[in-house]
């Protein structure tokens, strides 16, 4: 919200010497953040008011004109560059002007004097807005008409109220009564109190500071019977939504527009001035947060007023032009055909004030909060007046501000009160009364606060405090809605007393048990090593959003069915969905990264995926998944060579690390036997790996369950094609484990050396290498204690038809002596017969 | 001279003979394994001078073969000797050669390459670091939220003006009467879970995604939040301040002080805001500071007693400080980052300036 410092000094005693700068200083240690301070025509000095009395154009040059101006003394013929300089009009009531004299300054600070243009001199300028200082508006010089009541000659500078500075302010929704130049002033006043600063003593009635009552106006015939008849009628059908409707009714209006000094002072404060009427409710809003409507009183049908519940369906037209269809929830303001306004939101158009209104009504009311708020919401509609009744506006102001706001409505627009007041207030609503331990305090803040200064430090912001020897009994007025608790009141005692004060203590740290271990940190655990792992292995870990594209969501599933969670108010389409898995977005990396000039691109993420809810739980299924991305060469010297291209294998392998620093142990086949920690890897189904390259695609299932875990592999020709790859790319996408990783107890290497034997021979090329490991491993051989592959070998020629050359070599090593030859040789064969009677093998030497 | 002498004479004549061949084929042989293969002719056991000296024995009459055995083994050990000091030469020769070579040191070497931890990454681990020093053990929980644990039990009940201070995304729902799902706006339903579950003392931090319906330069819709929570009997603000404190100066540096500017959080009071001194200027003004000399960096308070009612805790009993701040936030402050959209952008070249 943006306050005039100048407002705040109509509204404050204020010792010289308090500069706005160390007013914005303290409201912002204080819990008003003052985000920014704005001069406004600062520097300006010399610019007077004049008068056009003639404008003729410059003989050299099209766009300038040569204008007379009178200061009350002289004619003087300045040099304008402006479009849009008036004609003159008879004196005293032709257009004027502000023009910077010779010697004047302005905010720029430039100093005027006389200057030859193309050939005439022109002593000053004439000014536009920006030149002045008060907007950034350049499109032409100030115009000021004879009714903005500035003499000419005046200084311009006094008569707008300049300098001023503009304070923008951060006000927390829990302040409603902030949101008014009284009560800034009053916050300033509280914060201030020991350097002298008070509200001004007219404080009780600050209407009178702001002039507004230069000529007070009262209802003259108040005492006839006839007039108390014209008192506005109101029916509050709805109270819960309307607990009080103040109502002045004003008569002999003439709206026009309002004097240059309150349009500049709106204007500054980002209100656009619109007419007399008109401003003088956004300006009694301004000075008191209070919102105000005025309808024109011709326009209501019945000149009556009914604060209702809409009808479904019931449509009406705001100011703003915008048809609205309302709900029952909605309330409304109506006469007796149609609404007028939606309460506490917006007016209606059909009633609103403009040239022709000569009789007003105006509404200054106190709406329900929470109705006003899911009103504005819905429509998406949110106003300066809504923004403050759903935060909480004073019950108790009304008739204050609605009798300050019809003063200057009539010391603007020349009319008077035609009626007594209607208030319409069944359920008066109370000041709270609170108590407050002064050694509650002290426990709450670490900090012992003497008692007669949290009696202080209350009082100083207008609260009632009275001190029974052990309990602070304090009364709240109904503008601080945000205090009902004794909560409340040590949050302001330490606020007005100063947080700086508060001393810096460590908590003591009680004895407790340690937390049992969850699962939820299990896996984060996992996760944190999954990313050390990953990032061990030489790859940079990125982090995407959880939100994505729907298509991207189906590239990863493929043409399983799986029901995404969409978001009900996604920012856009590619934000829409909550992701399945981390690889389609980590393939759209490589294209990005390719495109950015990288070669070799190792990347992954660990992150989490959402899932369908398992059946009963509303909560979507969370899974932390890691997953990488592969492509280009691996570590090479200098330029690589066609050997150096990555292939499945690095992939596997990568996958391969992860499960062992995961704590999983890589078996060959599925078991029933084998622990929760076994996986074991197998061929992936296209359903399992839509990404994948189905001729080079594997899954990682445990063992046990039969569970799948992951998936790794090339990554499928379309898929490189349609993410502009030239070459293959290879991915891995893994869950991250819920078991804790377990404690290996210790294993002393054998003392007696180990014997290795060759075994070589050709066998069918679909026999897969597992299943061969896996027997050789299941052999029966207590010996052999490695199994490893050296070779593969598939080259026509060199191998029969249909076949492959495979060369393992096995290790035998004893735990209680050196095997002789012939003991190894005796178990290599029993192992060499073993595989021989499960496959049809041709061996070799 | 008799004949047993002119024997001997011929004998070692021929031992000579062959031992001079033999030096002769070791000058010759360039290499180890040449030199073995000449040793082997030689002085192997099938070697030359053995087949002599076995020829010899055998002709030589009994009492005279001692001699013809030690003049054998004295050229049999003449050999050995002469193959040690060649091999102990090639090996020499060999080396020599070896420091000989000369490489271009300055080539670039074959990369090994590291991987490497996002930026967001390390700065939490470290974060948990400096709060495991104070002993806030880690807390977790989903990201996806009833509108319960995200608001209500933070007392923002539905038509609460605070609920615009966090712009929130819902998730779409096939069950009206169910409890809305959002996407948290903050990791404090986790504080509220684990008050559920546990009693005091409660010390954690929760780190986490979070999501909010922002998208520019300095707001992203989703980032990571680093909240603390500490309960127990006699907690006090005065703790929050200096366990704040700690961490301030484990983070950014010894000395740097901070101060606690009121604010309002519905979950807390008294709240504040936490401005640190700027650690670009000194205090003296700069763009970071926006001239003011000090930089906001989280948002505390005292646990409001609406929460302890929530999660059933006696607020005259127990009392409680909480706190949070951004990941990104604090990253961005330290390392000097303007644009926060670059953390999730995934472009490896500002991943991997960061290891
Ligand atoms: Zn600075």
């Amino acid at each position: 919200m943006k306050v005039s410092w100048n407002w705040l000094c109509e509204l404050l005693d204020l010792p010289a010497g308090i500069s706005p700068q160390a007013v914005a200083e303290r409201l912002s240690v204080s819990g008003v953040a003052v985000d920014a301070i704005h001069p406004i025509g600062k520097g300006l000095s010399g610019a007077i008011v004049v008068e056009v009395r003639g404008k003729r154009p410059h003989p050299k040059a099209d766009k300038l004109t040569l204008v007379d101006v009178f200061d009350g003394k002289e004619v003087t013929q300045v040099v304008c560059g402006a479009p849009n300089v008036p004609s003159p009009g008879e004196p005293l009531s032709s257009p004027r002007l502000v023009w910077a004299r010779p010697g004047a300054t302005l905010p720029s600070g430039m100093t005027l004097s006389v200057r030859e243009v193309r050939g005439v001199p022109s002593p000053g300028m004439l000014c536009a807005e920006d030149e002045l200082g008060l907007s950034e508006d350049h499109g032409g010089i100030l115009i000021l008409a004879p009714e903005d009541g500035i003499a000419i000659g005046a200084d311009f500078a006094q008569a707008a109220g300049l300098p001023d500075f503009v304070f923008e302010l951060d006000i927390t929704p829990n302040r409603p009564d902030l949101l008014g130049h009284i009560g800034v002033a009053r916050e300033i006043a509280a914060l201030f109190r020991h350097e002298g600063v008070r509200l001004k003593p007219t404080s009780t009635d600050p209407r009178t500071v702001l002039g507004w009552f230069a000529d007070p106006v009262h209802c003259r015939d108040c005492d006839s019977p006839e007039h108390f008849e014209k008192a506005p009628r109101i029916v509050v059908e709805d109270p819960e939504g309307c607990p009080r409707y103040f109502a002045h009714r004003l008569t002999g209006v003439r709206v026009h527009k309002s004097p240059l000094f309150y349009r500049l002072r709106l204007q500054r404060l980002g209100v656009r001035a619109l007419s007399n009427v008109v401003d003088a409710t956004n300006l009694a809003l301004l000075q008191f947060g209070h919102p105000l409507h005025a309808f024109d009183l011709g326009k209501l049908a019945g000149q009556q007023l009914m604060i209702r519940r809409a009808k479904a369906g019931e449509k009406l037209k705001t100011l703003d032009g915008q048809d609205r269809e309302l709900l029952p929830e909605d309330l409304l303001i109506a006469d007796v055909e149609q609404g007028v306004a939606v309460a506490g939101v917006m007016g209606g158009q059909t009633s609103e004030v403009g040239e022709t209104t000569t009789d007003v009504l105006l509404e200054c009311a106190y709406f329900s909060p929470a109705r006003v708020r899911r009103t504005s919401k819905r429509l998406k509609l949110h106003t300066e007046a809504s923004h403050r009744f759903e935060r909480g506006t004073d019950p108790s102001a009304l008739p204050e501000v609605a009798d300050a706001c019809a003063e200057l409505i009539v010391k603007l627009s020349g009319g008077r009160l035609a009626a007594p007041p209607t208030d319409v207030y069944r359920h008066k609503i109370p000041t709270q009364k609170l108590t407050l331990r002064p050694e509650r305090t002290t426990a709450i803040l670490g900090l012992a606060i003497p008692t007669a200064t949290q009696k202080d430090c209350l009082e100083a912001l207008g609260l009632g405090v009275t001190f029974d020897g052990q309990l602070l009994h304090v009364e709240v007025p109904t503008r601080r809605p945000d205090l009902s608790r004794e909560i409340d009141l040590i949050e302001e005692v330490a606020r007005i007393y100063g947080l700086a004060h508060l001393p810096m203590t460590l908590p003591r740290l009680a004895m407790a048990e340690p937390p049992p271990p969850t699962k939820g940190m299990t896996i984060y655990r996992n996760a944190d090593r999954a990313r050390l792992l990953c990032a061990s292995l030489g790859l940079s870990e990125v982090l995407l959003f959880s939100m994505t594209s729907p298509e991207r969501v189906r590239l990863g599933e493929g043409k399983q069915a799986t029901r995404p969670h969409l978001l009900d108010n996604p920012l856009r389409e590619e934000l829409s969905v909550l992701r399945t898995r981390l690889l389609p977005g980590l393939v759209e990396l490589l294209r990005q990264n390719l495109a950015h000039g990288q070669t070799d691109i190792r990347l992954f993420e660990v992150g989490e995926v959402f899932l369908p809810s398992s059946p009963g739980e509303l909560l979507p299924t969370e899974r932390t998944h890691v997953a990488a991305v592969l492509y280009g060469h691996r570590d090479h010297f200098l330029k690589p060579t066609a050997s150096d291209a990555l292939d499945f294998f690095d992939v596997k392998g990568l996958c391969e690390q992860l499960l062992d620093g995961l704590g999983l142990k890589l078996c060959l086949q599925p078991s029933s036997e084998a622990g929760p920690r076994a996986v074991f890897i197998r061929v992936a189904t296209e359903n399992e790996a839509p990404m994948l390259h189905p001729g080079a695609a594997a899954a990682v299932v445990a063992a046990q369950s039969g569970e799948l875990l992951g998936v790794f592999g090339e990554l499928h020709p379309d898929q490189q094609k349609s993410h502009d790859l030239p070459n293959p790319a290879f991915a891995l996408e893994l869950v991250v484990p819920a078991l804790p990783i377990e404690k290996q107890p210790y294993v002393a290497p054998s003392r007696f050396p180990g014997a290795s034997r060759d075994l070589s021979f050709f066998v069918d090329d679909k026999v897969e290498a597992a299943r061969l490991m896996d027997t050789l491993w299941h052999a029966g051989e207590p010996l052999l204690r490695g199994v490893s592959l050296l070779e593969d070998y598939r080259q026509p020629g060199h191998v029969p038809t249909g076949q492959k050359g495979l060369l393992f070599s096995l290790t035998y090593r004893s735990d209680e002596r050196t095997l002789t030859d012939e003991e190894v040789h005796k178990a290599h064969q029993r192992v060499i017969s073993h595989l021989g009677a499960k496959f049809s093998l041709q061996l070799r030497q | 001279m008799n004949e047993s002498d002119s024997r001997a004479g011929e004998l070692a004549r021929l031992f000579e003979e062959s031992l001079s061949r033999y030096q002769a084929a070791l000058a010759e042989a360039t290499s180890e394994s040449a030199l073995r293969v000449v040793h082997a002719r030689y002085a192997g056991k099938e070697g030359e001078i053995r087949k002599r000296l076995a020829d010899a024995l055998k002709a030589a009459p009994g009492p005279d073969k001692r001699a013809v055995g030690q003049a054998g083994n004295t050229a049999l050990q003449k050999a050995e000797e002469l193959f040690g000091s060649r091999l102990v030469d090639l090996h020499e020769q060999k080396r020599q050669a070896d420091l000989q070579r000369r490489l271009d040191v300055t080539i670039p070497g074959r990369p090994h390459r590291l991987g490497g931890l996002h930026l967001l990454t390390q700065v939490r681990l470290e974060l948990e670091g400096i709060f495991a020093e104070l002993g806030f053990q880690v807390a977790t929980g989903p990201q996806v939220e009833t509108d319960f644990h995200n608001f209500e039990a933070l007392a923002m009940p539905k038509d609460h003006p605070a609920r615009d201070m966090q712009d929130t995304f819902y998730l779409r729902s096939h069950d009206p009467s169910h409890d809305p799902l959002v996407l948290r706006t903050h990791t404090s339903p986790v504080q509220i879970r684990t008050m559920l579950q546990q009693k005091p003392p409660v010390r954690i931090i929760s780190p986490g995604k979070v999501y909010r319906k922002d998208d520019d330069p300095t707001h992203s819709p989703m980032f990571q939040q680093i909240e603390g929570l500490c309960v127990d009997e006699g907690v006090t603000m005065a703790d929050l301040k200096g366990t704040l404190l700690y961490f301030v100066q484990r983070f950014f540096g010894p000395g740097i002080g901070l101060r606690l500017r009121p604010s309002f959080f519905p979950f807390t009071e008294p709240s504040a805001e936490v401005d640190i001194e700027c650690f670009f200027c000194k205090r003296s003004g700069c763009r970071t500071c926006k001239g003011s000399g000090y930089i906001e960096i989280l948002g505390c308070g005292m646990v409001d007693p609406e929460v302890f009612r929530h999660v059933g805790y006696d607020s005259e009993k127990y009392s409680g400080f909480a706190f949070g701040t951004g990941l990104e936030r604090m990253t961005m402050l330290r390392y000097g980052i303007s644009d926060l959209r670059l953390f999730f952008a995934g472009d490896a070249r500002f991943t991997e300036q960061f290891r």
